[in-house]
């Protein structure tokens, strides 16, 4: 009689068991192995911080595992946390090495060579001699431009398109075997065959800063970088989310480099640098027939006396233009309607 | 424009309408309003790319990927149109007018010049006095109207405020089109200036012709809520009256029908009708 029960109650749990595994999301991968979710998957977690400041602990699951950092264990990022409940916790160290081995060369990876990459770039806080840049606290780091970004996947087959082929994993199943495999390394890579971020995200993530008054002001920058960028065909086409369309990066930084290695357009090996500028705008996406002399457009138009006083009065002609013409019809029009409700008064008579 | 003077009025149901313009004119009008329109819709979304509407306009005409077209379309149409109409223009201006002065008595730079000028839609003095009268009406400093003649300065303004727009949103727009080809002869720069012109004169035309224009033969207490003249090509006798009363009486004079005359448009109209009864 106990020997059935005890049968009866392992079959039962056997089933559920097996149950749990097929009722289990497809992408419910994430590397909760701290069991972090048992408190932060609730929509509410928050708390006001010492400084005031208001902090969502929620951690919304479907959307985590389809980010980048899906595989990442969260003691990966947040190292100080070590039992459960913790105590406050530290602001993450992007450049800690986490526990995901770099598959060419099997080490353990971590961001450390983008910080030597921004060493070298025009958003360094040390100057030449090494030491702190003035206004160093404008200087961006990591988490000034990237939050954890979700995967892009492309479709090639056909046609290109956004989203996964289905296709494509298919031929993918041919060798390997895991799903999850398939999955995440499909989306690594084709995330990474375009841009994560739309043309006018990176627009606004540039602009946080570089449309700053005060900050474009502390240095002495010739432009709200972002602003003038909105005046051109450029940024229009951006605003209306054409990803096809030039961002910043793909003017500021050198081709084949990183993103972060980005240089000042007084530094001769800038792409940015009045003698490179040409190889930019003719380069083979952008338009590939144009003279050097397409270099000479200003893609950072403000139409201010200061930054081109010939472009600033072609537009005060324009305006006056407008304004003469309009106003003084318009005051026609105005006086007709007028004169229609009093047909009758007239100060003096024609004789 | 075209006709002859007594041929001009139609009189329909009791009614009289005045002929103003020929299908092949109202065609090109058709075509140019048409173009107008749809450059507007596709133009203004991107130069005031923040507005909370011109996410939803550009969407109508397929968004960034389809609008683009539509407007480069619509931008050529109107070119080849403006282009048209040069050619018809001059058409009409040597066999109307040069090749019967050659005939008559020969031809020379300065009847030429002097044929140039007596083109109706040439603006001179009489523009001037009208503006003048006008404002005087408006000013309640007289109790008339202008007299107009056949095109007055109002319309003088319509047709050749598209002779100033077009060949500048034109030329600035190809050229920002074929960027490629134009930067082999020009510097970069000369785009910026393209844009701001683009930009700008798009704004006049569309302010010019969708407050000004538009108030005139549509919105006006006389006319509202639409004039017809440009489906049917003819005036009503009253508009006539209220725009072109100089022209409206030769045109009846020419037709015999002076006692038909109504008097010019005011409250003390009577007292300046010169030939004519008062109904």
């Amino acid at each position: 009689m106990v020997l059935k029960r005890f049968c009866r109650f392992f079959l039962f749990g056997s089933v559920l068991f097996l149950l749990s595994f097929f009722l289990m999301p497809i992408d419910s991968f994430a590397a909760d192995i701290g069991n972090c979710l048992l408190c932060h998957k609730y929509p509410g977690l928050s708390r006001i911080d010492e400084n005031g400041k208001f902090r969502l602990l929620f951690v919304n699951e479907p959307i985590f595992n389809n980010s980048v950092h899906a595989k990442v264990k969260c003691e990966g990022c947040h190292t100080d946390i070590k039992k459960i409940p913790h105590d406050t916790a530290k602001k993450v160290d992007c450049l800690t090495e986490c526990h995901i081995k770099e598959p060419s060369s099997e080490q353990q990876f971590s961001h450390q060579e983008v910080a030597g990459f921004l060493t070298k770039s025009v958003h360094t806080k040390l100057d030449k001699e090494q030491n702190p840049k003035q206004y160093v606290e404008d200087m961006p780091y990591c988490k000034d431009c990237h939050d954890n970004p979700l995967y892009r996947p492309l479709s090639f087959f056909k046609r290109v398109r956004p989203g996964i082929s289905e296709t494509a994993l298919g031929r993918c199943r041919v060798c390997h075997k895991k799903d999850e495999f398939i999955f995440r390394f499909y989306n690594h890579v084709t995330t990474r065959l375009h841009k994560i971020r739309s043309p006018k995200n990176i627009a606004e993530m540039c602009g946080r800063c570089h449309d700053d008054a005060q900050l474009v002001a502390r240095h002495n920058l010739s432009t709200k970088a972002v602003f003038s960028y909105g005046e051109t065909y450029h940024g229009k086409a951006a605003a209306f989310l054409d990803e096809r369309i030039p961002d910043c990066l793909d003017c500021h930084v050198n081709r084949g480099e990183s993103v972060h290695q980005m240089l000042s357009h007084t530094d001769p090996l800038s792409v940015t640098h009045e003698n490179n500028k040409a190889g930019i705008c003719n380069s083979i996406e952008c338009h590939p027939k144009a003279s050097p002399k397409l270099a000479s457009y200003k893609v950072h138009p403000e139409f201010d006396l200061k930054q081109s006083p010939s472009q600033y009065y072609f537009r005060v002609f324009f305006i006056t233009l407008t304004g003469g013409t309009l106003l003084p019809l318009m005051g026609i029009i105005f006086f007709d309607l007028i004169r229609r409700l009093f047909p009758n008064v007239t100060i003096r008579r024609r004789k | 424009m075209n006709k002859s003077k007594k041929n001009i009025i139609r009189i329909k149901n009791g009614q009289k309408y005045f002929f103003r313009f020929s299908v092949n004119q109202r065609i090109q009008h058709f075509i140019l309003a048409t173009c107008v329109i749809v450059l507007a819709l596709t133009g203004f979304p991107l130069k005031f790319h923040d507005a909370f509407w011109a996410h939803r306009l550009y969407a109508l005409f397929g968004g960034i990927k389809a609008a683009p077209i539509v407007h480069k379309t619509a931008g050529v149409v109107m070119l080849l149109l403006f282009v048209y109409h040069c050619i018809y223009t001059c058409y009409h201006a040597y066999v109307g007018q040069i090749i019967p002065l050659k005939e008559k008595e020969g031809l020379s730079v300065g009847k030429l010049v002097k044929v140039v000028l007596s083109h109706p839609f040439i603006p001179n003095l009489k523009d001037v006095r009208d503006i003048i009268g006008l404002l005087k009406y408006l000013f309640f400093l007289s109790d008339k109207r202008p007299d107009g003649t056949e095109w007055t300065w109002k319309e003088k303004m319509d047709f050749w405020g598209p002779f100033w727009g077009i060949p500048v949103l034109g030329i600035s727009g190809l050229i920002m089109w074929n960027k490629e080809l134009a930067t082999q002869l020009i510097p970069g720069e000369v785009i910026n200036f393209c844009l701001i012109a683009h930009s700008d004169e798009a704004l006049l035309a569309a302010l010019f012709l969708f407050i000004w224009h538009w108030y005139n033969v549509h919105f006006s207490t006389s006319v509202f809520p639409m004039g017809t003249v440009f489906i049917t090509g003819y005036l009503q006798e009253e508009l006539m009256v209220e725009e072109h009363y100089q022209y409206y009486k030769e045109v009846m004079k020419e037709a015999g029908l002076e006692h038909e005359i109504l008097p010019p448009h005011g409250p003390h109209a009577h007292e300046h009708v010169e030939g004519g009864s008062v109904a």
